[in-house]
């Protein structure tokens, strides 16, 4: 059985996430990328990945070969981009056996290394990525500018090339009303924050993704470090509002989350809209400790039964409505497993 | 060259319509451009950083209306400024060099700099993840003392001694500052040969 064990301010900050944008020297990039140079990325990367991974052993998939749901499932869990799937005619993934390392190829870059992490574990998410960078940078040199840094097609992520994001579940920040207030906050630190799911104040299931903006100028660690600052501050808040609501009202508060646990465990039909609502309910009543549910558990869940993920746990293409039987169907299956345990 | 629409800001792109197979070819700086995409269902909208790169270049727009860069091509992928300004990304690394001038005020506009200050490649293993280690244990540290965990605490002051003597042995050949190369140009400006 999977042992859960609870990451670092895992009540509020669901997963952190560090990427690497990579370019080969010789090797035109993404607008002048032909089908031939993107093989030799491909070829590339993954004999020097394969090499010299320090124990971790990876998977390579070619996203052309892969079926629509096995696509959206890599997405939902987080271990591509969307980006990649645009390019699905020469992108490729490598994805570490346990799903913390993935590099990503031809999708906008040459490269992207990415770590990631349950909760507030920037640095080691960073030392995840740069260490897969360190591994294949010094068999094949990437493209790198004494002034510049390392040279992406994009020039928004020029210098570092390292983008660190985190994903926050902010259910009383978001429910009082106070989202308009960090939104500013954030801004005014050269951070960037949306919605995981949906966009402006209102994102689906009080899920929302901060992350840094200039790649130029500042280190790595300057990075990690502020991204990881401005979390916990804003997890501080959030505890704060929680503590409040429960101060104020305690079996209002209880009585409102819990109906979603009575709707999880009974309903025949759930669509994916509905179920965010739930979990975050139901997140939220688990961080207070009003039920004895582990939160790494929930968050995986959570994942599992997103349209692309129940596709491949099906086995075959699903309708909409058959999704929301088997989702409904799992869901009381694994939310019983989980709190019997 | 003028947006053939409004007449008052430059062109930026260049839109191709076939209606009944007739072809027709309009300039049109962003802003018209943008009032096109919105009545055109079945636009790309995907290239987002193209427009964004031009919306950001709109500030300069008159300054720079004699002296468009668009024509500076790399030699080495073959595009042009104009073609970037498009797509919003480069062709290659040498694009960097082609277009130095115009991407230096870019970037200082996207990023508020243009000085690297983060890690360099080359093989040898960058102070910065060692530093991040030394960080996390020290934390560790202090949180092993806190808890009167001595056995623990010396075992890691052991290691964040480890990793200090690892990095000063790491910095020292760093002396050697990463600068541009320069050319070895003699007085006369004809090499850098010495006569020998």
């Amino acid at each position: 059985m999977v042992e859960y064990l609870q990451a670092p301010e895992q009540d509020v900050v669901i997963s952190s996430r560090v990427r690497l944008s990579r370019n080969y020297d010789d090797l035109p990039f993404s607008p002048k990328l032909t089908r031939e140079y993107a093989e030799e990325v491909v070829a590339r990367t993954s004999d020097a990945v394969f090499r010299g991974s320090g124990g971790q052993s990876f998977s390579l998939l070619r996203i052309g070969e892969l079926e629509q749901d096995a696509r959206s499932r890599l997405v939902e869990h987080h271990l591509i981009s969307y980006d990649l799937l645009k390019y699905a005619d020469r992108s490729a993934a490598m994805v570490s056996a346990d799903g913390t390392a993935t590099v990503m190829l031809n999708e906008e870059d040459h490269v992207r290394f990415q770590g990631l992490l349950p909760g507030l574990q920037l640095e080691r998410a960073a030392e995840l990525a740069l260490g897969l960078d360190e591994s294949v940078g010094e068999k094949v040199p990437f493209a790198f500018d004494s002034q510049l840094g390392f040279l992406t097609a994009c020039p928004a992520n020029t210098g570092t090339g390292m983008r660190c994001s985190v994903v926050l579940h902010l259910p009383a920040l978001s429910g009082g009303g106070q989202m308009g207030a960090v939104m500013q906050a954030v801004a005014k630190l050269g951070l960037t924050i949306r919605g995981l799911y949906g966009e402006g104040t209102t994102a689906r299931g009080h899920l929302y993704q901060i992350s840094n903006q200039a790649t130029l100028g500042r280190s790595e660690e300057d990075v990690v470090r502020s991204l990881t600052a401005a979390t916990q501050q804003i997890v501080g808040h959030e505890r704060a509002m929680r503590e409040a609501a429960e101060k104020r009202d305690m079996m209002q508060l209880q009585d409102a989350l819990m109906r979603s646990w009575g709707e999880l465990m009974y309903a025949r039909l759930m669509s994916t809209k509905e179920f965010m609502r739930r979990y975050s309910d139901i997140r939220y009543a688990a961080s207070m400790g009003y039920l004895h549910a582990p939160l790494p558990a929930l968050d995986v869940l959570m994942m599992d039964v997103q349209p692309g993920s129940l596709g491949v746990k099906a086995g075959k293409l699903i309708s909409d409505r058959e999704a929301e039987i088997l989702r409904a169907k799992i869901l009381r299956e694994e939310l019983t497993r989980l709190v019997s345990k | 060259m003028m947006c053939e629409e409004c007449g008052i800001r430059p062109a930026k792109f260049h839109l191709m319509t076939i209606t009944n197979d007739v072809r027709t070819e309009r300039n049109l700086c962003p802003v018209c451009m943008a009032k096109y995409q919105k009545q055109l269902p079945g636009i790309d909208f995907s290239n987002l950083a193209g427009i964004l790169n031009s919306i950001l270049e709109g500030g300069r727009e008159r300054a720079e209306a004699d002296d468009t860069p668009g024509e500076l091509q790399c030699e080495q992928c073959g595009m042009t400024y104009a073609e970037f300004q498009k797509c919003g990304m480069l062709g290659c690394a040498n694009c960097y060099k082609t277009f130095r001038q115009p991407l230096d005020a870019l970037l200082q506009r996207i990023h508020g700099n243009t000085q690297h200050a983060g890690r360099i490649p080359g093989g040898v293993r960058s102070g910065v993840s060692i530093r991040m280690n030394i960080d996390r244990l020290k934390q560790r540290l202090k949180r092993a003392i806190e808890m009167e965990e001595y056995e623990q605490a010396a075992k890691l002051r052991d290691a964040i001694r480890a990793l200090n003597a690892q990095l000063a042995e790491q910095e020292k050949p760093s002396d050697i500052k990463v600068e541009p190369p320069r050319r070895i140009v003699s007085e006369d400006g004809k090499g850098g040969e010495v006569d020998g």
